[in-house]
């Protein structure tokens, strides 16, 4: 038997098995691929594409006229930013004067500033 | 039991009424509110104490026996405004033009006591045609008592005058004697003596509202600190200063959530400060874009408009800031303005409250009248504040520097814990022109072409000292900044000095040159 004949089943064995792996990546692959577009993000809030689609619309209250709606919303606004220029609680991070606020070294430091002072005394 | 709780109850309703339905709707007729209308749009709602409702005078001359009103013209009490204590008063027009007595006194004194003793803010809201001519000598003693009082507790806990309508004769030192003055409109006015008493006096015929309506005294004389449309706003006005001030000269003003990022750096900065130096920029540009959003609240806005101070947040702590106005007077000092700061600076180092500079000055103001009226008495008040303030203080030179203004706004010599400067600083002695001619006087005599020597010698003392890389390199300037990187500067350099601890040499008090 020549060479060639004694080694033809071999490279055919091995031509079959690696086009079989290939032939199964190449499967997983598309099966990835696949997945990813199906699995896919939405797209960033704020892009021009789908903005309307990813917006939820605001809901009016049944029988309340669009522009009373928006009335209510500026007004709404407008007190959150006096409640924040006047240092409203629910605007603050600390009452003033806490313990939580105060530091030790200040406390100490701002009774030497002012310890000609003596309270209830004229 | 019964009987005593029906006269409780008739007396208090009486006390509620004030001066009857009829002087009530008199006083809604001129655009005012009464007393306690313009307490409950002050106070949170149920807040209110009152104290000394039933109070009335007893006084029987001129048929004073018949005008007795519970409470004498004068509402008092404790109560809060988001949420924090104050003390406050309410003089009502409808009793007797809410003429002071001695039983106003009395109340009133009570609460600036209360006030002291329990470090709370007190605000005034003043509406009164004066002494109560019928108590003499009574009603006057009674104004220093209160004078005496807001003397006492200046520095220690803030005051506040709302000025709801006339204001006259001594009365008028009692709002003058507090920290802040807020005047409305249409209604308010405040002088020492009228029109009448002026013109039989000098001779000089002037109305009211030019002798001491609210642009006068916001404008031209200083008194007022605020100008308000209507009382709703003035009232607002109080709550929103308020904001600013801590409850007493221990503690600190409240902070709000930060909501502005503490890194922003806001790129209109670098290209605020125009080319051209003889160019006039605005400052409240720079202090827009610098400070929290929508933040500043600006003090004395009419009076002396070369100089700007005010309170603003950085990231939510409050701060209060001095600045020169370059789109005024090129930014000059002048005595207005020198007192502006120097008031102002005193404001906030007696309430803990960081400043921040912002200099751009070419100077003094030169001139005669500036002189004689003592310019340099009065400039040398925004020395003494600055160096007698130990609250932490941080300087911005946006340009010019010149002089002894640049001393004088919180050079490192004034106990300035931070300079620093935009690259388009010009720290010197003095102007270009100025100093050329000084400095070469023999070469520019000698030349054949003066002109195009002093031009050569300008560009050499420009290159030279109009620019802040000089002061940077002597130490005088901490650090040159991008004009956008302020505000994140600014926040962290606060972030550092909030604990800042700084005595001044024990004394009874400096002789401030007032």
């Amino acid at each position: 038997m020549a060479l060639a004949e004694r080694m033809m089943p071999g490279v055919q064995i091995t031509i079959l098995g690696m086009g079989l792996v290939f032939l199964l990546l190449a499967l997983l692959w598309g099966i990835l691929v696949l997945m990813l577009r199906l699995d896919r993000e939405p797209p960033p809030h704020g892009s021009n594409e789908d903005e309307g689609a990813t917006r939820p619309a605001p809901s009016i209250p049944r029988g309340m006229a669009p522009e009373l709606f928006a009335a209510i919303g500026v007004a709404v606004l407008t007190h959150r930013s006096v409640l924040r220029k006047q240092a409203a609680p629910s605007m603050r991070s600390h009452w003033p004067g806490s313990i939580l606020f105060a530091s030790r070294w200040v406390s100490a430091g701002r009774h030497q500033q002012t310890q000609s002072w003596r309270p209830g005394k004229r | 039991m019964s009987d005593y709780l029906s006269t409780l109850r008739e007396l208090r309703e009486k006390a509620l009424k004030g001066g009857g339905p009829k002087r009530i709707e008199q006083q809604h007729e001129r655009g005012k509110l009464t007393a306690r209308e313009r307490l409950a749009f002050l106070l949170d709602e149920d807040s209110f104490q009152e104290f000394g409702a039933l109070a009335t005078h007893n006084i029987t001359d001129f048929g004073m026996a018949d005008q007795r009103y519970p409470g004498d013209g004068i509402v008092t009490g404790l109560g809060k405004i988001n949420g924090r204590r104050v003390a406050v008063f309410a003089q009502d027009f409808t009793v007797m033009g809410g003429s002071f007595s001695e039983v106003q006194s009395h109340k009133i004194c009570r609460i600036q006591d209360l006030a002291l003793e329990s470090g709370i803010p007190l605000i005034g809201l003043n509406d009164s045609g004066g002494a109560r001519i019928q108590e003499g000598v009574r009603s006057l003693a009674a104004y220093g008592e209160v004078f005496q009082r807001n003397v006492l507790a200046s520095g220690v806990v803030p005051q506040i005058s709302v000025m709801l309508g006339p204001c006259a004769g001594g009365a008028v030192y009692s709002p003058a004697l507090t920290d802040f003055v807020i005047m409305t409109r249409d209604t308010s006015f405040m002088f020492l003596t009228g029109p009448e008493v002026i013109k039989s006096v000098t001779g000089e015929d002037v109305s009211v509202a030019n002798l001491g309506g609210p642009l006068i005294h916001n404008c031209r004389s200083g008194v007022a600190h605020f100008l308000a449309a209507n009382e709703q706003a003035a009232i607002s006005m109080a709550k929103l200063l308020l904001s600013y001030l801590p409850q007493n000269n221990t503690e600190d003003p409240p902070q709000v959530a930060p909501y502005d990022p503490a890194d922003r750096m806001e790129e209109s900065l670098n290209s605020v400060v125009p080319a051209s130096e003889s160019e006039a920029y605005d400052m409240h540009l720079v202090i827009d874009a610098v400070f929290d959003r929508d933040s500043f609240l600006e003090v004395h806005s009419c009076y002396a408009p070369n100089a700007v101070v005010g309170f603003a947040r950085l990231d939510g702590y409050a701060v209060g800031i001095v600045a020169n106005q370059p789109a005024h007077m090129a930014g000059a000092l002048d005595i207005d303005a020198s007192d502006k700061i120097a008031r102002f600076i005193r404001i906030c180092d007696a309430y803990s409250i960081p400043l921040i500079t912002f200099v751009d000055c070419p100077g003094f103001l030169p001139g005669v009248d500036q002189e004689y009226h003592g310019v340099i008495r009065h400039g040398a008040k925004i020395i003494y504040a600055y160096t007698e303030a130990t609250v932490p203080k941080i300087s911005i030179v946006t340009r010019k520097a010149m002089g002894g203004s640049y001393v004088a706004m919180s050079s490192k010599q004034m106990r300035n814990d931070l300079a620093y400067a935009w690259p388009t600083a010009q720290i010197a002695v003095m102007g270009a022109e100025g100093a050329v001619r000084i400095l070469y006087r023999q070469e520019l005599s000698k030349t054949e072409d003066p002109t195009a020597l002093e031009q050569k010698y300008i560009e050499h003392y420009r290159a030279m000292f109009f620019n802040p890389f000089r002061a940077a390199d002597l130490g005088q300037i901490d650090e040159v900044i991008e004009p956008r990187e302020t505000r994140p500067r600014l926040i962290r350099a606060l972030e550092v000095l909030r604990t800042k601890v700084q005595q001044n040499p024990t004394k009874k008090h400096g002789l401030m040159p007032l």
